[in-house]
């Protein structure tokens, strides 16, 4: 299914848990739906694991042990966790993703060409949004100053560098202008994380970046 | 010591029987390995100790949700440790929901098949990181250790990101791809 692996900074700023959370959110989400990804992940954790072994114990007094033991007749241990079966598509929200989606949540319509729900994710350096294309419908073409992290959710897109589907992973471009259309089928859903404000490129991009500038698209 | 078989072996008599002198066993061995990783990223001793117990007591929780075919003992334990410490790094902000990580995603039909034989895999990864160049292994090491992005670790070495990003590209695609061949 897919070949588009986010890179292994990326996955191992992700393991280590160092991740800001905004692209901690899109590459849990690229773990969530990419086996690949996910044995990556897996291979990660058995590092920190081999770490975790490898550390000469600290100090560790036994009165602290008691402590805990005595805590312990108050903590229960809980049933199996059911594992989430998968299955692709939006009508089943990817479970990084359900935390931050409330009731209420609208797509909003941008430019006439695409919808877009904004998300609520702590930390400023970052914007995040679910988008949303029709089959054959474009995204205007846009650069990024700064980094673009992009998770399919639904459907699939192509632009220069390829086409990707559900679970794929793509960083932006840079300072390379991109065009992304989505893929014939059902409409195309992404989570698109924004380090910096983008930059249109088109014409109509003189008119519009004052806007995005504002947050105003 | 304990063996990676022994620690699964004590994780489960957890979860089917609740056996309290198991868990103090875990405890023994994993506690201060917690608390001296949790130091080396920057955390007090009090602070340190704090996280080490409430990983454990997650431990005792979680016990019944620990597949030793998918995980080591401390492979897991790593993962309930560093959930943990993003919690205490974001605190203020929305924490993140440590039952989250713990989902196990089912493998879907040939995946299955695929997925890493854990206990092995964590033997193998310990004699594979010894395999790989000082380079490598400093940046890896300083990941790990002192939960920082690639991008902070290449500041501190004064070395260009993308001399950083090539080190941990070779360093992980060789360690994965002697995992795939072990699979195999």
């Amino acid at each position: 299914m897919s070949c588009h692996l986010a890179p292994e900074e990326l996955l191992l700023d992700f393991a280590t848990g160092a991740l800001p959370q905004a692209p901690a959110l899109a590459v849990a989400l690229h773990v969530a739906l990419d086996p690949q990804a996910r044995r990556a992940i897996d291979g990660l954790n058995a590092v920190g694991g081999a770490m975790i072994e490898g550390e000469a114990a600290a100090s560790q007094d036994d009165a602290a042990l008691e402590r805990v033991m005595a805590r312990l007749a108050q903590v229960a241990v809980e049933p199996r966790a059911t594992p989430a079966t998968r299955r692709l598509g939006f009508e089943w929200v990817p479970p990084p993703l359900a935390p931050y989606l409330r009731p209420g949540m609208r797509w909003r319509r941008i430019l006439g060409k695409f919808d877009e729900i904004r998300l609520d994710v702590p930390g400023d350096a970052y914007r995040v949004s679910l988008l949303r294309l029709e089959p054959g419908r474009g995204l205007p073409e846009h650069k990024h100053p700064g980094y673009e992290y992009t998770v399919c959710l639904q459907g699939g897109y192509t632009d220069a560098t390829g086409s990707y589907g559900v679970g794929d992973f793509a960083v932006g471009p840079g300072d390379q202008s991109h065009e992304p259309v989505a893929d014939p089928g059902e409409p195309c859903i992404a989570l698109i994380v924004v380090e910096k404000p983008i930059v249109l490129t088109g014409p109509w991009g003189r008119w519009l970046n004052p806007l995005v500038s504002r947050r105003l698209i | 010591m304990l063996s990676a078989d022994e620690a699964a072996d004590l994780i489960e008599a957890i979860a089917s029987r609740q056996e309290r002198e198991a868990f103090a066993k875990l405890f023994r061995h994993f506690a201060p390995r917690v608390k001296a990783l949790i130091m080396k990223g920057g955390t007090d001793v009090e602070a340190a100790q704090e996280v080490a117990q409430e990983v454990l007591i997650m431990v005792w929780r979680k016990a019944a949700s620990f597949d030793r075919s998918r995980a080591s003992a401390a492979t897991w334990i790593y993962t309930i440790a560093r959930n943990k410490r993003i919690d205490l790094l974001r605190r203020g902000a929305r924490p993140i929901d440590t039952e989250d990580w713990l989902v196990v995603y089912a493998p879907e039909g040939e995946d299955a098949n695929k997925s890493i034989l854990a206990g092995q895999t964590y033997t193998r990864v310990k004699k594979l990181l010894g395999g790989l160049s000082k380079d490598q292994l400093v940046v890896i090491q300083k990941a790990f250790f002192e939960d920082k992005t690639h991008t902070v670790i290449a500041e501190e070495l004064k070395l260009p990101l993308g001399t950083v990003k090539s080190r941990i590209r070779l360093a992980l695609r060789s360690l994965r791809e002697a995992l795939e061949k072990d699979e195999q």
